[in-house]
């Protein structure tokens, strides 16, 4: 029951963050530290009282390898592609060349620059662009990120919001008309890729009606077609799997059971077949993490939202190497922190998955 | 042993009679095929060649002469239209068998062998799932496009766009394979053979193969379309193919800028994308329900 | 029921909080339209210290930020140079030696006096090999500059820039050089505080540290998003018009053009060349030809380029003109070296459109028997433009010449170090004027010039460039740059001019004097509204 009252405080406290900052307003930080300690406090005793600690501490001990290995593959890709950081339009000097080589370690051997980075990494220095010369990695991760965690979460809950309701209906009254044009919705919109419906979405609801605004990332009408977009390739996905699971706990032997008994059909529907289908559905989070960080790169750049799936991309194309390593690890512990905390919530809500 | 061989191909029989009976998958099923037809015949039945520059004719709408518009450099939208055919269906089928020969195989290994070598194989696919998928396709996309592997231009910027897609994609399918595998290996006919002594080889071939095929088709079907889709994203992020062939995520990727100006150039190639992914996505879903029997005669 | 219903709250919050939002101040940072010009500069700074900054956007920045010695009269055509932070300068010993007069009362933004010293403070430090800055180049040749940067000599005393007895800047140069003012129109030899740079450290950019002396000062560097420029009032010079400026970093041509077609932005300076010939109706587009040159190198080392008569044929069979009609962005056809609008511009110079001529020249170099020619790549880096020239340049060679080339597009990096390594047997490359004045193109094809990948030199057009160089008087200057444009053009043809091209902008319709100019340099302080 405290533990139940507890996770309906938090989602509470994280709905209400999430809805000042989508209205652009100041949050509080009493409000943030309340809310990172109602959070990370709940999963700690949760993960204890279950006896998850050595799990828990197993998952992060093997984030840390995979981590290192994800970043020496990149090290290693990055350095046998051609095509140097200073290379220009503009050939440079040879004096030029060199004093650049010399500022930023680049004449040393490779091995020495490969040990070099990881044991600043290992301090938590990823250190300085070359690009955006002066800038720290850190400083542009900390300015970019909190953008593309606003697009990304926007995008989930509303692939949620659309996705759940959707698959539950058509599940429900399947062989309807109702399941069929909604799965046919679903798969249309899964159908296109996004950097072809941005520019409808733009056309339709700024252009024509006016009603939002065509790019940037400055408030409510700025937030709406962007994060629409991207949610919509993960909606179709939640909603096709939310009707798959639908049926399956339908056709199990305690549904048929429950009916048999004469239940209520909505009883039936809200009480038993909700909570036993949206699992599958929760355990997609992770890889929908995942699509919708690839996505947000199509999106930051036809919206012109200041986000860091854009540096993720174009440093690749400056060669600017501590960028590419700094984002492509930031993306990795992301993925694998969402797989984690997928993993745990399943465990959450039921309660007979065995972890470890 | 023979029993699970009958079985094994009622059920691929069983699945093609309640494939027939879904309307929507049948239909997706033709329209797949009259897309491969078009993209065989392409230069029987395009209307121009695809790269012949019309220079009087620069980015003009469609017309009687030019059903689908001009491109920027003249070209007939609808021949080049019916050549990106072949190369995103290639992308799309070729990139889908690789991913599946490697899928398959790696998924088999570790499922069959299970323990050290399991967790051992595991591993990896946890390392490559936890790599953004972007800059893996992206690195590996430039570092053997520079590799100089091969002489020709065009065949190069193909083969590694092929190579980069499906070393992304096979994960997926690897892990389903393993836990088909898994689940088949604990089936008791399949244990008695390996009491009995059946060698290691001929079990797999013999009873693990036929048994994942229902879900492997169904993946392989699914692979296509999301193929087509991260070979437009690849045109998107300017990594795309060699001009003047040019896939339809290309075409696409050409037109959508000038969408308020020269709709034709986004709305042709969007539309033939929209078709063949939907054609696709919606036989998958056909195949699966025919594969999967409990799900048989639900839809 | 819960969730339905909880659905359905979120979502009437939603609307409630999206109508009581729509209602919003009239531009971010409380910044009031009427006097703020909202441009788009396309990308994030890559660096405002103008030591250090290589880049299209960063310059822009700086300029308005900064002055230099002296500086162009964008009003003239000829973009003739005019007095800055120098009130008076003078060449001696023909023009081997410069004397440049400090300007007097000349405040930076935190009040401290502008002096001489602050000039070879950041002479000093752009030429430090451990600042390696990229453009350290443009001071290679003032005395010992080079051998100062490349670290063989440490004393910057050494190096030829100091005090005469009468406070004046003196500064001698390793050879003459008619153009050397220009020079100093360039960020990159503008003065810099040291006080400051050695107290801040990296950060002397930051909006609240940074000091600056231009017409305009930095206010506020939102990254990746927005950058404020705010008049300088104490300013020198004619005080800005406009209080502020609103950059945006938006770098998807056409999302900008929505915000430019909404009356979002005032300003843009990249158009999606598609659409030029719809939006040339429009009544905010306005043009210019650049000082830059579009065109294609020949590997002389690759089969069959080491032969003149193929590049001679090549050159002579394809119709520059047909580009860019087919571009239809009003750049200039080019066949000469140097551009139009350029100080040595020469109609006539160069191979001209004649397919007859080239396949003759074709016959008599061997290759009669077309098949017989040697695999061809056509290069260049991947780009819509690039590909949509060089698709061109292989149909008319076939239609003209009857040889086949194969076009084979790279990623941009990848492409510049393969012409490092292994230059492909045509390539694609383009040249913006660094200033306006010949010398930039001319000295790109020396034999020591790092950008010239052809393998082709020639001692005589190195000694015509280092000579046009150093010539004071113009018709000897033009005779001696005719003499190498026609070595080059017409003789020996290691490259293919292609195009000048045009810059196309969209102004605002609010938005007067505008200073569109040929080498790219917007400066605002004379922008007003109508």
């Amino acid at each position: 029951m405290i533990g139940r009252l507890w996770g309906t405080g938090t989602a509470l406290l994280v709905a209400s963050i999430i809805l000042l900052s989508f209205f652009n307003y100041e949050i509080p930080t009493p409000l943030v530290y309340l809310t990172a300690l109602a959070f990370f406090g709940g999963a700690g005793v949760f993960i204890f009282t279950r006896g998850l600690t050595i799990y828990v501490i197993k998952r992060c001990l093997g984030a840390v390898f995979v981590m290192w290995v994800i970043a020496t593959l990149t090290f290693v890709l990055l350095r046998t592609l051609p095509g140097g950081p200073f290379d220009s339009e503009k050939a440079l000097p040879p004096e030029i060349l060199e004093n650049l080589a010399k500022k930023y370690k680049l004449n040393e051997p490779l091995i020495n620059q490969y040990g070099d980075y990881m044991y600043n990494l290992l301090q938590g220095d990823l250190g300085q662009s070359y690009k955006y010369i002066n800038r720290g990695i850190t400083s542009i991760i900390a300015e970019s990120l909190p953008n593309s965690i606003q697009l990304g979460v926007y995008a989930l809950i509303i692939s949620y919001m659309i996705g759940i309701p959707m698959g539950i209906l058509a599940g429900w009254k399947r062989g309807s008309w109702v399941d069929f044009s909604s799965m046919m919705v679903a798969m249309s919109g899964q159908s296109l890729p996004s950097f072809l419906i941005a520019p409808i979405f733009i056309m339709v609801f700024a252009k024509q009606l006016g009603w939002l605004e065509p790019a940037l990332w400055e408030g409510p009408t700025y937030y709406i077609i962007p994060m629409v977009v991207l949610g919509i390739r993960p909606a179709a996905v939640i909603a096709r799997l939310t009707r798959a699971s639908v049926l399956e706990v339908i056709h199990s032997d305690y549904i048929r059971t429950a009916r048999a008994k004469g239940l209520d059909q909505k009883t039936v529907l809200f009480k038993h077949v909700l909570r036993n289908s949206l699992i599958p559905v929760l355990s997609l989070s992770g890889p929908l993490a995942a699509a919708i960080l690839t996505g947000s790169f199509v999106i930051e750049q036809i919206f012109a939202i200041p986000g860091i799936a854009k540096h993720l991309v174009l440093s690749v194309t400056n060669r600017d190497y501590p960028l590419i390593l700094g984002t492509t690890l930031l993306f990795s512990l992301i993925l694998v922190v969402a797989n984690l905390v997928t993993d745990l919530l399943i465990a959450i809500v039921d309660p007979r998955v065995k972890m470890g | 042993m023979g029993a699970s061989k009958t079985t094994g191909r009622s059920l691929q029989h069983e699945a093609w009679i309640a494939l027939r009976k879904n309307k929507v998958a049948m239909v997706s099923g033709f329209l797949i095929i009259f897309v491969c037809a078009v993209a065989l015949l392409a230069p029987w039945i395009s209307p121009y060649p695809f790269d012949e520059q019309y220079l009087d004719q620069v980015l003009a709408g469609p017309s009687e002469r030019h059903w689908f518009g001009t491109d920027s450099l003249g070209r007939d939208m609808l021949s080049r239209l019916i050549y990106g055919a072949r190369i995103s269906m290639a992308v799309g089928v070729i990139t889908a068998f690789v991913s599946l020969i490697i899928g398959t195989a790696y998924g088999a290994l570790a499922g069959w062998f299970g323990g050290w070598t399991d967790s051992a194989l595991m591993r990896i696919i946890d390392i490559l799932d936890s790599i953004p998928s972007i800059i893996l396709l992206i690195l590996v996309k430039l570092v053997f496009e520079a590799a100089d592997i091969i002489g020709n231009p065009e065949l190069k910027a193909l083969t590694s766009m092929l190579l980069a897609l499906s070393l992304v994609s096979w994960v997926s399918l690897a892990r389903v394979v393993r836990g088909q595998v898994l689940q088949v290996k604990q089936m008791s006919y399949v244990e008695a053979a390996r009491s009995m002594g059946a060698s290691q080889l001929r079990m797999v071939a013999q009873h693990i193969l036929p048994n994942i095929l229902g879900p492997v088709i169904v993946l392989l079907t699914f692979q296509i379309p999301s193929n087509i889709l991260a070979e437009s994203f690849l045109s998107f992020l300017g990594l795309g193919l060699q001009p003047p062939y040019s896939s339809w995520g290309v075409l696409a990727n050409d037109g959508w800028r000038s969408m308020s100006s020269y709709p034709h150039l986004m709305i042709t190639p969007g539309v033939a994308i929209f078709v063949a992914m939907l054609a696709f996505n919606l036989l998958g879903d056909g195949l699966r329900d025919a594969f999967d029997p409990q799900m048989r005669g639900r839809a | 029921m819960v969730l339905f219903k909880s659905v359905f709250i979120s979502c009437l919050i939603f609307t409630v909080g999206l109508t009581a939002c729509t209602k919003k101040s009239n531009l971010e940072y409380g910044l009031d339209v009427k006097d703020t010009l909202r441009i788009n500069i396309e990308q994030e700074p890559p660096s405002l210290d103008w030591s250090k900054a290589v880049d299209v956007t960063s310059s822009l920045v700086t300029n308005n930020l900064m002055d230099g010695l002296l500086e162009y009269n964008l009003a003239d055509p000829e973009l003739g140079v005019v007095a800055a932070l120098a009130t008076d300068w003078k060449a001696s010993d023909n023009a081997k030696v410069w004397t440049f007069t400090i300007r007097k009362g000349v405040k930076w933004t935190d009040g401290v006096e502008f002096t001489g010293q602050h000039v070879i403070d950041g002479w000093e430090r752009l030429l430090d090999p451990k600042v390696a800055s990229e453009y350290a180049y443009f001071l290679f040749d003032v005395k010992n500059a080079k051998a100062f940067n490349g670290g063989k000599i440490k004393d910057f005393k050494e190096v030829g820039i100091k005090f005469n007895d009468e406070g004046q800047l003196v500064v001698e140069l390793e050879k003459p050089m008619s153009f050397f003012p220009m020079l100093l129109t360039h960020h990159a030899t503008f003065p810099v505080r040291k006080d400051l740079i050695e107290k801040h450290g990296d950060h002397w950019t930051d909006p609240d540290k940074m000091v600056s002396l231009g017409p305009y000062k930095l206010k506020l560097w939102d990254h990746d998003k927005n950058l404020v420029m705010e008049r300088f009032d104490d300013y020198y010079g004619e005080k800005a018009k406009i209080k502020n400026i609103l950059c945006y970093m938006i770098n998807e041509y056409s999302t900008a053009m929505n915000l430019f077609e909404a009356g979002k932005l005032d300003f843009l300076y990249s158009l999606p060349f598609k659409e030029l010939p719809i939006l040339k109706t429009k009544p905010g587009f306005r043009k210019n030809i650049l000082l830059s040159s579009y065109y294609y190198g020949f590997n002389i080392k690759k089969a069959p380029f080491d032969n003149v008569k193929v590049r001679k044929a090549f050159v002579h069979a394809v119709d520059r003109k047909q580009i860019t009609d087919l571009l239809a962005a009003d750049h200039t056809p080019m066949r000469g070296w140097i551009p139009p609008g350029m100080f040595g511009y020469e109609e006539n110079r160069g191979l001209k459109f004649d397919p007859e001529l080239a396949r003759k020249l074709m016959d008599e170099a061997g290759f009669k028997d077309r098949a017989k020619v040697p695999r061809i790549n056509l290069a260049f880096n991947t780009n819509e433009n690039h590909q949509r020239i060089a698709e061109n340049v292989q149909a008319q060679l076939k239609k003209n010449l009857g040889v086949e080339v194969q076009v084979q597009n790279e990623e941009w990096k990848v492409y510049l170090s393969r012409l490092r390594t292994d230059t492909p047997s045509i390539y694609r490359l383009g040249w913006l004027a660094d200033f306006p004045d010949p010398s930039t193109f001319m000295s790109l094809m020396t034999s020591v010039s790092e950008n010239n990948h052809t393998n082709w030199s020639s001692k005589k057009y190195d000694e015509l460039v280092s000579e046009g160089g150093a010539a004071l008087d113009k018709e000897k200057r033009r005779a001696i740059y005719s003499e190498a444009q026609k070595l080059l053009t017409e003789d020996e043809v290691p490259v293919m001019p292609v195009y000048a091209a045009a810059r196309q902008v969209m102004i605002s319709e609010r938005t007067q004097n505008f200073p569109l100019n040929s080498i790219e340099r917007y400066l605002f302080k004379g922008v007003s509204f109508k």
